[in-house]
């Protein structure tokens, strides 16, 4: 029998540093420590950006020489245009950025840490399997980086072959660099199905009482949505490059028309998961902006149900719109036809959400804190990406901008300024929250100013160079392409000055500032469970659960 | 309502409405009375996600996820990629029946004349039982100093034992009245 347990209930923390962060089983450790590892992996692939701007700046390679990488041009020396090393470099930035910079950031992340708050949980459903998705995650994570250091093809390090890793270039690509890319993605999908698993339950099974469906706050239901599509499309592509691993490897010719099979199959199976995947990232950032637009708006967010069916509503579309990355490789005109078409009902939902956002802040009163001004460019940069994303979707336009720099600035657009934005959204609203610790606000728009001007600076010239016809995936371009190609670096140089910055002030106030935040330091509009807690909150939260007065504050919350 | 009262009326001993209890509840025989219990009440801790929408949440993902599997039916490459999608939704399947298995706390209290007497249940560990005269027992409430506020237990046969300490606040409070009003009956 359960005897009573009476004694004196202040618990304290008794776990010392590395119980607490190397074994930790608590979801707000490991979603803080999610965030840091991905910061840190997001620094070095934003590293490898600088320098590709850098090479791209002027014409020629001055850069990225076979005699040796340079970080000063030195037009004296002799440079001969080491084109393996600038294939490794966007194959890196693509592969860390999608597996392991945003998705680990947004979902394992702020996922983590607050959708377990949000609902009321005391923790995820299965908390030690989510301290092995997170090492899952870290161990993927050193695959990756060992994988750009092995020896690959053309007899240099790592490989080249792009982050979609089509075959035939995958699967002749020389040296094991290639199968520890496939390594590194095996783990960080299962790491991510894991993660996926533990939040589905966690969020169907341990919700608050009273909070049905369609109460719980629009985060919750933005990593839920995810989850499900992690799970739903991740498998898919660990089938996939399994058959890449055992074609290399082992003999086998799924994707090589020699032994009967097919290359077009690969790309088939790569974008049924690689469209769900571009939502999995943005999507989480859905969640965010709305609560944070809510919060500065000081009104409720506009059209709650309509939010969380669009959400719905863009991940199953995202499931059968795979092919509109594949116009060109010989689909019927059916099946174009039917592809266009269902690439541009997605507009449908995501114009609902962001006009309730913006009928959010109508009649509201908009105050311009950090965060919403990080809402505010999420806003605009989704935006701007999302209506070359239609421009794109016609098959017959796509012929001319397939694989140009237009579709570099659409899909920067979208998921690197979309998401990135609102993950530093995220930041600055949460900050307080997870650390007791205020962001000062004149660093905070500082920053955000820097990495608007810098962002649109970089991408927007982008749209031009497409037009212009310039191919993505070069090293080298002609002088024609000139002009916009040095603005663009300008712009990347900013945005990276605005990261350093960011990365400074960020240390700066974890180590120097006093834990001063309030529960709630915004308003009475940031009105879910997390800001019922302290900032930052106890090791154990929600043991008992919560009253839904305490979170049922009317409709549309 | 994650406690339910059965055979509230303490005068018919009849005991057909444990058929409609939720949870499977092995009615041990009683120590002193081997006639049913003049009242029973099942206390469990709430779970969100009911039976019908794990079968719907199940449904969809096996509909979704056969799509791309559709689409290379008759070839070798379905052989590549059921393994995984067979491994996501078992896992899913199993992680869902788990967290039920793990909520499957269930406490069982049973009153007689002159017993009353607790049984607890756990998943993966052997039921606990408490027993008492109705007579001596004593319900308390403590406020704060409990590992949950409104901290609700009995007091008899030389122990004192928690109950319900997995509902929500406002439910103990309830309950608390609750039990006093039926001791009172059964004194």
């Amino acid at each position: 029998m359960a005897d009573a347990a009476v004694h004196g209930h202040a618990h304290h923390d008794h776990r010392g540093f590395f119980t607490r962060w190397f074994m930790s089983t608590n979801h707000k450790d490991i979603g803080i420590l999610y965030l840091f590892v991905s910061g840190v992996v997001g620094f070095i692939s934003v590293c490898f950006t600088i320098y590709m701007r850098l090479e791209l700046m002027e014409p020629g390679v001055q850069y990225m020489c076979m005699e040796g990488a340079r970080l000063i041009a030195d037009s004296a020396a002799t440079c001969s245009p080491d084109g393996h090393l600038w294939n490794v470099l966007i194959t890196y930035h693509g592969v860390l950025m999608m597996f392991f910079v945003v998705i680990p950031a947004l979902f394992g992340g702020f996922g983590n840490y607050l959708m377990p708050l949000q609902i009321g949980a005391p923790d995820m459903a299965f908390p030690r399997m989510n301290n092995l998705s997170f090492w899952m995650f870290v161990a993927g994570t050193s695959l990756g980086v060992a994988s750009m250091l092995a020896p690959g093809g053309n007899g240099q390090a790592g490989s080249g072959v792009g982050w979609v890793l089509y075959p035939p270039l995958s699967t002749t690509e020389a040296g094991i660099s290639m199968d520890l890319a496939i390594f590194a993605v095996h783990l960080s999908g299962a790491s991510s199905i894991l993660g996926a698993i533990n939040m589905i339950t966690t969020f169907l099974n341990m919700r608050a009482p009273g909070m049905t469906l369609h109460k719980v706050p629009l985060f919750s239901w933005s990593i839920f949505v995810t989850a499900w599509m992690i799970l739903l499309a991740l498998p898919v592509l660990a089938g996939a490059i399994t058959m890449l691993l055992t074609d290399r490897n082992f003999g086998t010719t799924f994707f090589d028309p020699a032994g009967g099979g097919d290359p077009i199959l690969y790309q088939h199976i790569l974008w049924f998961f690689g469209h769900p995947e571009v939502y999995i990232i943005i999507v989480p950032g859905f969640g965010i902006i709305s609560h944070v637009i809510a919060t500065f708006s000081k009104k409720p967010i506009f059209g709650y149900l309509p939010m969380v069916y669009a959400m719905v509503a863009i991940a199953a579309l995202g499931f059968v719109v795979w092919a509109h990355h594949m116009y060109t490789v010989g689909l019927s005109l059916t099946q174009q036809s039917y592809f266009m078409l269902a690439t541009m009902v997605i507009a449908v939902p995501t114009g609902v959400k962001i006009f309730s956002w913006i009928a959010t802040m109508w009649g509201g009163s908009v105050e311009f804190k950090t965060p919403m001004l990080w809402a505010f460019g999420f806003l605009f940069l989704f935006t701007v990406g999302g209506v070359t994303g239609i421009v794109l979707a016609q098959a017959g336009i796509d012929r001319a901008y397939h694989d140009t720099y237009y579709v570099v600035a659409h899909f920067h657009y979208v998921m690197s300024l979309g998401a990135v934005f609102a993950i530093f959204a995220g930041i600055y609203f949460y900050m307080p929250k997870m650390s007791g610790k205020m962001l000062p606000e004149w660093a905070g728009k500082i920053h955000f100013w820097a990495m608007f001007i810098g962002a649109n600076l970089t991408f927007f010239p982008q749209h031009f160079l497409g037009r212009q016809g310039m191919p993505r995936r070069y090293i080298d371009y002609p002088e024609a392409f000139a002009y916009w190609n040095y603005i663009s670096s300008i712009g990347a140089f900013l945005s990276f000055a605005s990261f350093l910055f960011f990365i400074v002030v960020l240390f700066y106030t974890l180590i120097f500032v006093k834990r001063t935040a309030p529960a709630n330091p915004w308003n009475e509009w940031a009105d879910t469970l997390e800001w019922t807690l302290p900032s930052p909150p106890p090791e154990h939260t929600f043991e008992q659960l919560p009253k839904q007065s305490d979170w049922d504050k009317g409709p549309a919350h | 309502m994650p406690y339910e009262w059965l055979n509230t009326n303490s005068t018919a001993p009849d005991h057909s409405g444990a058929a409609s209890h939720p949870k499977d509840t092995a009615n041990g025989p009683a120590a002193t009375a081997a006639d049913p219990a003049l009242a029973e009440l099942h206390l469990w801790p709430y779970r969100s996600l009911p039976k019908q929408g794990f079968v719907i949440f199940i449904g969809v993902t096996a509909g979704m996820i056969s799509i791309p599997l559709l689409a290379i039916l008759g070839t070798m490459a379905l052989w590549a990629i059921l393994p995984f999608v067979g491994a996501a939704l078992g896992g899913v399947w199993f992680a869902l029946q788990r967290s039920y298995r793990d909520g499957r706390v269930h406490e069982e209290l049973q009153f007689w004349p002159d017993l009353i007497k607790l049984t607890r249940h756990d998943p993966n560990r052997p039921d606990r039982h408490w027993e008492a005269n109705p007579h001596w027992v004593q319900v308390s409430m403590r406020a704060s100093e409990g590992p949950v506020p409104h901290y609700l237990t009995l007091k008899g046969g030389g122990r004192e034992v928690e109950i319900g300490a997995f509902l929500s606040e406002d439910e103990r409070r309830r309950l608390q009245g609750e039990l006093i009003t039926r001791l009172h009956a059964i004194r």
